[in-house]
């Protein structure tokens, strides 16, 4: 294959919309989270100023070269994803590389960014990070299992792994949409995807008050905006990979923006009026319904 | 799916000794020694606790206060009687008015000042006012702690309302000290008693949306639900009182059963449950909040219009009480609160003692009631037993 840098410039291009599209997209999502709390809410550009400011800060203490390359990883995840995911249906351009790439890539991409969160937070030698890691990774783990299930299950229908694929054969109609033709795989991974974006009630890895402290405290600075700036962009490409494999793609780029607003703010919905589970309820939930319709949508299709 | 239930079987580990404590070794490695606080948003007000963890899960905790110290009742014996009250109010911020009403009521009661009707009903209401206010904030803080925030934030809002009630009342909206040695500062302004309807009608209308966010969600009652339970053997001996008893089957209420202010004319029946975990802990304030609306409406249907609302006095500069001592107790929305003052003859007190109820319930049950809680639920469990530090390092 050639290399052109024409293609190059759209995918430079389309993570720079991605990147600004998913602050915007945090930004809604807090202030109509502060809305049905009775507040005002940040201002829209908040998260702008925030992330300027993150990476104006340098950090004055060290844990090592493996505790600052933590946020390097994880960002490497956000980005490899998107590399690998096509933004709008039947475009070259905004397709970015994923006729290279397929699911199990970007399956392996998501789990990529914990465990480089896992070996810094570890280095940091804190005990409340070695909670932090080990509540984070168990809760990945179930959630990967029925979002695995529901791509499998996706595989048998489409007898493909290759997300292009996927959209292309979802056009044509709504009735196309994967939501419809294999429900119980929507369900489970529209169910995982609670988890993966990481609000209540599957958030106790980083919640303040119930132990580990999280990237906001052990990371600051330019590391914590690293850090934000992985979180805008792997938000929108949750979104897109749910939008890819379940609602038809998009295509164009307000089918895109409306499409994984929603599917966003799904996890929000939910999250906005739940607490938040301990691990062993999470594992537990993850189990359970999500699991068992994952499994049916694979019986379903064999 | 009992093959889910992932909850440690600690009959063999930790091994206990002869006469059942756990033998904890930290050199074996097999256990992580984890303080929480005290800067630590999992921990009410500064104090922290020492947890020793096998996994996730606590095997022994110990409570360490001593970040606060400002040495509350020495500042008050060194003070006059008037000067006290601007620092007994500070023993606890979330409810200061029992702290006024405890601290005059025992300066008047060793003068021997009777203070009139009015200011009698207008005391009750503040307290009343005092504890919805500081009801509404940690009953859907309770929920808080498990990380819903829309509940905190509702909290928020219904807690503004009544403090607006206060800063028309009193002119203050934390601190209010509008109960003075003698009786109270003055009259309900006008209109108050027609604004303050308004805002009970509203907080009732959100005490039931409370009740359909919090106490019927699932994922509240899978974390709140047979969580930190209290033995009832543990209300005596530790000496539990208010909410806590309650919710364990103890109807304690200061207010049935010492009678103080107007108490004895109002119509009212705490609420008592049978089972004491993390939720009903949680559920019979919430039915408190109910109770307390019905209070404050009776107070201002019952009380008078006009009357004098203080007796007279010595002049603050120089009141002295002559020897003596009292032991004065309210009942604040977290249980039994007294404060112990014995004087001289001089214009100070001689010792001035007072009976938190976080002294109790933050130590000693704490630290039992944490052994065999996940970590997780640390905050949750001191946020149930409405911990306020300031009372026990005062």
């Amino acid at each position: 294959m050639e290399f052109d840098f024409k293609h190059l410039g759209f995918t430079l291009l389309g993570l720079l919309i991605v990147l600004n599209w998913g602050l915007l997209m945090s930004a809604l999502m807090q202030k109509i989270g502060a809305r049905v709390a009775r507040r005002i809410g940040i201002r829209l550009y908040q998260p702008w100023i925030d992330l300027i400011k993150n990476y104006a800060i340098r950090s004055q203490i060290s844990h090592g070269i493996m505790f600052y390359l933590g946020p390097v990883f994880r960002f490497s995840g956000g980005v490899g994803i998107f590399l690998f995911m096509p933004l709008i249906v039947g475009s070259v351009m905004w397709s970015n590389y994923s006729f290279q790439g397929d699911l199990v890539l970007i399956m392996y991409f998501q789990f990529f960014g914990m465990l480089g969160m896992a070996l810094g937070a570890g280095e940091s030698g804190h005990p409340n990070s070695a909670i932090g890691i080990s509540r984070g990774l168990a809760q990945f783990t179930a959630i990967e299992a029925p979002l695995t299930l529901a791509i499998i299950s996706l595989a048998i229908q489409y007898n493909t792994l290759s997300i292009v694929d996927i959209v292309e054969a979802q056009q044509g109609g709504i009735q196309n949409w994967s939501a419809w033709t294999n429900p119980f795989a929507t369900i489970a991974g529209m169910l995982a995807a609670l988890g993966s974006m990481g609000h209540s009630p599957f958030n106790l890895v980083k919640a303040p008050n119930e132990i580990p402290i999280g990237p906001p405290t052990e990371y600051h600075g330019t590391f914590l905006g690293v850090l934000r700036t992985n979180a805008a962009i792997l938000h929108v490409m949750e979104a897109a990979l749910f939008m890819n494999l379940f609602f038809g793609g998009a295509n164009n780029w307000f089918e895109f923006i409306l499409k994984t607003f929603l599917i966003y703010f799904w996890s929000v919905f939910v999250g906005v009026v739940f607490p938040r589970f301990r691990i062993e309820q999470s594992v537990a939930w993850f189990f359970k319904i999500p699991l068992i319709a994952g499994v049916v949508a694979i019986i379903l299709f064999m | 799916m009992s093959f889910l239930n992932l909850k440690a079987d600690r009959s063999k580990y930790p091994q206990r000794d002869a006469d059942g404590k756990m033998q904890i070794d930290l050199d074996s490695h097999k256990f992580v020694k984890l303080w929480q606080g005290p800067n630590h948003p999992g921990v009410t007000g500064n104090m922290s606790v020492e947890l020793t963890l096998a996994g996730d899960e606590i095997v022994e905790a110990k409570t360490h206060v001593g970040y606060l110290h400002r040495g509350f009742e020495k500042l008050i014996e060194r003070r006059l009687f008037i000067q006290g009250m601007q620092t007994s109010i500070r023993m606890c911020v979330a409810e200061p008015d029992s702290n006024e009403y405890v601290y005059c009521t025992a300066i008047e009661e060793l003068s021997n000042v009777e203070i009139p009707e009015m200011a009698k009903w207008i005391r009750t209401l503040i307290l009343e006012m005092a504890r919805l206010q500081s009801l509404v904030r940690v009953v859907p803080g309770q929920a808080g702690t498990f990380g819903l925030g829309l509940g905190v934030q509702w909290g928020v809002y219904m807690r503004e309302l009544i403090l607006d009630r206060f800063e028309e009342l009193t002119g203050g909206r934390v601190y209010h000290m509008f109960m003075t040695p003698g009786g109270v500062r003055g009259l309900l302004p006008d209109g108050f008693k027609t604004r303050m309807e308004e805002n009970l009608k509203e907080i009732e209308s959100f005490a039931h949306r409370i009740d359909d966010l919090i106490f019927n969600n699932v994922v509240f009652k899978k974390r709140a639900v047979d969580t930190a339970v209290i033995d009832p053997s543990w209300i005596d001996n530790y000496g539990i009182t208010g909410f806590v008893a309650r919710s364990a089957g103890f109807n304690r209420d200061v207010r049935k059963s010492f009678p103080y202010l107007i108490y004895d004319q109002l119509d009212f029946e705490p609420k008592v449950m049978e089972y004491s975990d993390i939720y009903n802990r949680a559920k019979v304030r919430w039915f408190d909040i109910l109770t307390t609306v019905d209070l404050i409406r009776q107070i201002m249907r019952k009380m008078p219009e006009k009357g004098d609302f203080k007796a007279q006095t010595p002049n603050v500069l120089h009141w002295t009480a002559p020897k003596g001592e009292t032991y004065v107790r309210s009942e604040s929305s977290r249980g039994e609160y007294g404060m112990y003052v014995v004087t001289d003859g001089t214009n100070k007190p001689r010792r001035v003692n007072l009976r938190g109820v976080s002294y109790t319930h933050a130590i000693c049950v704490l630290e039992d009631l944490l052994v065999g809680v996940n970590i997780a639920d640390v905050a949750a469990v001191m946020v149930s037993l409405q911990t306020c530090p300031p009372e026990i390092e005062r």
